[in-house]
């Protein structure tokens, strides 16, 4: 077994995932208790180099956080079509959490990968318990579409002018 | 049609042997209750009053014959009218719950279960407890009544009329307060019908409840039918009470008339006392059958108020006769027409309008559009769910109108848009469609059933074979001795060690010997053995003295209880404020039924020291300790010194029980079947150590190649047949109810299959495989209509429909409608048209 997914001496997994979630944006703005009770309900995985995590048109229903490792995102499952790279302290998924998607791309492990993994199905029965915590998480969503937008806007787009006709996902 | 029956139509139909069994036991009865009368007078007259001893004896040997007689034929008339009421209540609960199955779906739409509920199940006692009493009740006490007047005439004329004249004003003024009572009685029924509605409607929307802490908003909707079922109820109460007292009242003033009169007649002489005497107790004798008449009287208008409510509610005409009369259902082929179908629902809205059909069997048709076009409704009007109201439907020339249910089964498979799975086994669920069709009668019933062979063929085709055979080798098995079953599954073992060992080792944790096993609980990991004892299996062993000792001796017991502090302690802070789900519980060592008592525990534990717990508590903790199993139960970390303690452990336990009580454990090892482990657990000599669909499916397929070299395959995929699928089947998947439905469909083998949206909760893969089946295996033996939900899945189909607003705008085969560069076109490449 890989050591991360040892029970660190004292530390218990859930102690771990709780300093995790702390850490990730779109879960860092709520109370306590539910970033317990997400750190209690969210389980492990681990990925040898090669699995797919998830692949394009899978009906994914889980977000994703990464402890260790690495993963490329795909299109097509094509290696020489890769995107861009996830790293330890990368997190994936949120929109998963909210609604049914299928996935555009896919995940594949490039190193030996080790996961947090929050199931819809969890979250949403986390979120019956505490409604109001609902909008703050959309609210952190909403901040990370439109950053994400700012960002291609001033950054990228005016390199490829093909490109900008389909710029405007904010105004979704 | 039940609902059109009056209440008499049961007292009519009760059992009437019983019945004129009952009226010859009243007639005895009765004569039994009048003689102790003559009995007392010839007692004070005669025997008293002549002071002769033996007359003495003799009369009161009659009365007492006459009383013990007169009780055993009460309870006698009592066991009979409870049967007949009883029988009766069960054939009325029967006839109206098949009556209102029958009733249309659009009616199920406004009336809710609380109601059929409460109908079924309180509303129509009352009946019953009536035809059990009409004849006894009102028989033997009119007979009684009649001859105690009698008596009392033929004592004396004058008396008799005076205590008489009583009744007729009685029987003038309570009439009155039970139309009272009835309309208090009216309403409640109705203000009943609408907090269960209430009850019914909350409890359903629970989620949202939740979700917008509405709680407030629910309680007082719940609050004001409590409110004004408790002032109804009041008024209710007072009125029945009311023609009691009433009654009671009138019935104490005839003594009072007998002082009077016949005291000044007795004085004067006219009158003897003896006679006195008989009259008084004849007159308090009257007070019991009038009294058990009002009863009825009051019975018989509860009654009548509540089953006249009862049928006014479900009195409503099902659409179609269920079995067809003089012909045996209709086999049919596949051959569908629509000529000018609508469907107009009250409101006068159309939600078909128009439709013209036309299929040739074996045809496959996708009806698409968005929602609210009336793909449903229409797939729902051609399968009889809903009755068309314009045009006509028909199949083979029959239209669909006039065909019986049972014609409709015959011929038709639906899978509807939200398929129900019952409670039950797999294969129960599997079979729901054939047994409906079949005569429970059948001698041939089981042959007629698709065999074991069938049932394999359709779970394959809808994709949900390896999820049975997952919940087959989930199961533990009664091996029951079956020693060449656990010989070959102790087969595959060694050959799943041999062939796949190494590369699962990431997936799986294997029984060893001398690795601490992060996969088991602790008392696994120092028993490492399968209980054969009921002392020692794990619920007791924290009360087991044997183990406690061992625990001291091994010096574990201190850290496990703090062990179990620390799981309690850290559950209850993160659970302790939710209200709970089974979900919220399948990490925790913690069972959901046992949460409460540990939150208790924790808060009276607060910071004190261990030392201070009473037994009790102790055993608490070190169940839970006990139970603890670091892969799984993730809020507390086991210590590496404590680890090692306990594989030391190990040994000596196994040492120490050999010595005190060899036959308490069978050990663990790679010969032996362990009986307490699942099918897979044996196999695999281990356990699982993750939940990822990924690794599991891996493991599988590992295993079924090893199956099947054994023969075993097809055994354990019928032991998975028998899982319990859970009410509703909530322990199944959205994506596995949709397959069990689809393959309950196919199984039918009917000229006809209706697919509303019928794999909407797969994945692409399983998706594709139905739609792939359904080209290959259905085209041309069966009549699809399909209501499409995705359009990547109509090119195989030999017609495509587009609905809009309930008309059908396109039609033709999907190649045709995409040169055509019409509605599908524009649905199909949607927004991205204009690009």
């Amino acid at each position: 077994m890989n050591s991360s997914t040892e029970p660190t001496q004292g530390i218990s997994e859930y102690q771990d995932n709780l300093e995790a979630f702390r850490e990730i944006p779109f879960f860092s703005g709520l109370p306590l208790e539910p970033l317990k009770v997400l750190a209690y309900l969210s389980e492990r995985r681990r990925y040898n180099p090669g699995d797919v995590v998830f692949a394009k048109d899978d009906v994914d229903q889980n977000a994703y956080y990464l402890l260790e490792g690495s993963a490329s995102l795909l299109v097509n499952g094509d290696e020489d079509a890769k995107l861009k790279v996830f790293k330890a302290g990368d997190f994936i998924g949120a929109l998963s959490l909210v609604g049914d998607m299928k996935r555009l791309f896919s995940l594949k492990a490039t190193e030996h990968l080790s996961v947090i993994v929050l199931s819809r199905e969890l979250f949403q029965k986390t979120l019956e318990q505490f409604p109001d915590i609902l909008y703050k998480f959309l609210e952190a969503v909403v901040d990370g579409v439109y950053d994400w937008e700012k960002r291609l806007l001033y950054k990228h787009a005016m390199a490829c002018t093909a490109c900008l006709p389909h710029l405007g996902v904010t105004l979704v | 049609m039940i609902t059109k029956r009056p209440i008499t139509y049961w007292i009519k139909h009760s059992n009437k042997k019983l019945q004129v069994i009952l009226l010859a036991v009243i007639v005895v009865t009765v004569a039994t209750r009048v003689l102790p009368l003559e009995m007392q007078k010839k007692i004070v007259n005669e025997a008293i009053g002549m002071r002769k001893l033996h007359l003495l004896y003799t009369y009161c040997g009659y009365y007492f014959a006459a009383v013990v007689l007169a009780s055993a034929l009460k309870y006698v008339i009592n066991i009979l009218q409870t049967y007949i009421g009883q029988q009766s209540l069960a054939q009325l609960r029967k006839e109206l719950y098949a009556h209102i199955l029958t009733l249309p779906l659009s009616y199920f739409r406004k009336a809710n279960p609380g109601m059929v509920v409460s109908a079924l199940v309180s509303e129509v006692a009352p009946t019953g407890e009536l035809v059990g009493m009409s004849v006894a009740v009102s028989v033997t006490n009119l007979l009684t009544l009649i001859a105690f007047a009698v008596y009392l005439f033929y004592l004396n004329w004058i008396l008799a009329a005076l205590t008489m004249v009583l009744y007729p004003i009685i029987m003038l003024v309570v009439p009155r307060l039970q139309l009272r009572t009835n309309k208090a009685n009216k309403a409640r029924v109705d203000v009943t019908r609408d907090l269960s509605s209430s009850i019914n409607e909350a409890i359903t929307g629970i989620h949202e409840v939740h979700g917008n802490g509405s709680f407030g908003i629910e309680n007082r909707k719940y609050g004001d039918f409590v409110d004004k079922l408790f002032r109804i109820r009041i008024v209710w109460i007072l009125y029945k009470h009311g023609v009691k007292v009433l009654n009671n009242f009138f019935q104490n003033m005839g003594p009072f008339i007998l002082f009077i009169v016949g005291g000044w007649l007795a004085i004067h002489g006219e009158f003897d006392l003896g006679a006195l005497v008989a009259f008084l107790s004849a007159n308090e004798k009257l007070y019991d059958p009038w009294k058990e008449l009002m009863d009825f009287y009051q019975v018989y208008q509860d009654a009548c108020t509540r089953y006249e409510r009862v049928m006014e509610y479900f009195d409503v005409k099902p659409e179609s006769v269920l079995e067809p009369e003089g012909r045996e259902p209709y086999h049919l082929q596949g051959d569908i027409a629509c000529k000018n179908l609508g469907f107009t629902v009250p409101g006068g809205i159309q939600l078909l309008k128009q439709v013209n059909l036309d299929l040739k069997h074996g045809e496959q048709l996708a009806l698409v559009g968005f929602s609210g076009s009336g793909k449903s409704t229409l797939a729902q009007c051609i399968s009889q769910l809903y009755a068309y109201t314009q045009g006509s439907v028909e199949i083979c020339g029959n239209p669909v109108a006039d065909m019986t249910k049972s014609d409709l089964a015959h011929n038709v498979a639906i899978v509807a848009q939200s398929p129900f799975i019952f409670d039950g086994t797999i294969r129960e669920n599997l079979l729901y469609g054939c047994r409906a069709i079949l005569p429970p009668d059948d001698p041939d019933y089981e042959k007629k059933l698709p065999s074991r062979d069938d049932l394999i063929a359709a779970v394959q085709q809808v994709g949900i074979f390896a999820d049975i055979l997952r919940f087959g080798m989930n199961a533990v098995l009664d091996t029951d001795g079956d020693k060449e079953l656990t010989e070959r599954i102790i087969r595959i073992r060694g050959n799943f060690q041999r062939d796949f060992g190494k590369n699962l080792a990431d997936a799986v944790e294997f029984f060893e010997d001398n690795a601490y096993l992060q996969y088991s609980s602790v008392s696994g990991n120092l028993t490492f053995g399968h209980p054969l004892k009921k002392e020692f299996k794990p619920q007791n062993l924290p009360s087991n003295p044997f183990f406690r000792e061992f625990l001291d001796q091994a010096q574990l017991t201190n850290s496990l209880l703090s062990l179990g502090r620390e799981l309690a302690s850290q559950t209850v802070d993160i659970l302790g404020n939710l209200s709970l789900d089974e979900a919220f519980f399948r990490q925790s060592p913690i069972r959901i039924d046992e949460f409460n008592e540990y939150k208790d525990l924790v808060r009276r534990l607060g910071d004190d020291s261990l030392q201070k717990l009473d037994e009790k508590d102790r055993e608490r903790l070190l169940r839970l300790g006990l139970r603890y199993t670091p892969g799984k139960h993730k809020m507390a970390a086991l210590p590496a010194m404590m680890q090692n303690l306990i594989l030391d452990s190990r040994a000596l336990f196994m040492q120490r029980i050999s010595e005190t009580d060899p036959d308490a454990y069978s050990f663990y090892r790679s010969d032996k079947y362990i009986d307490s482990l699942s099918i897979l657990e044996n196999i695999l000599f281990g356990r699982l150590k993750t939940e990822s669909p990924k690794d599991q499916e891996r493991i599988h397929q590992s295993l079924v190649q090893l199956l099947i070299e054994e023969d075993l395959l097809e055994r354990v995929l019928e032991i998975g047949m028998e899982f319990q699928v859970g009410a509703k089947g909530d322990r199944l998947s959205g994506g596995q109810r949709q397959k069990l439905a689809i393959a309950r469909a196919f199984l039918k083998n009917s000229p006809i299959l209706i697919m509303d949206e019928a794999t909407s909760a797969l994945d692409n893969a399983s998706q594709q495989r139905i739609q792939n089946i359904l080209e290959s295996k259905w085209k041309g033996r069966s009549t699809l209509i399909a209501v499409a939900h995705r359009l990547d899945t109509i090119k195989g189909y030999d017609k495509v429909a587009v609905m809009k607003a309930g008309k059908i705008i396109e039609m033709g085969s999907y190649g045709e409608l995409m040169n055509k560069k019409g509605v599908l076109h524009e649905l199909v490449h949607g927004a991205d048209a204009g690009h």
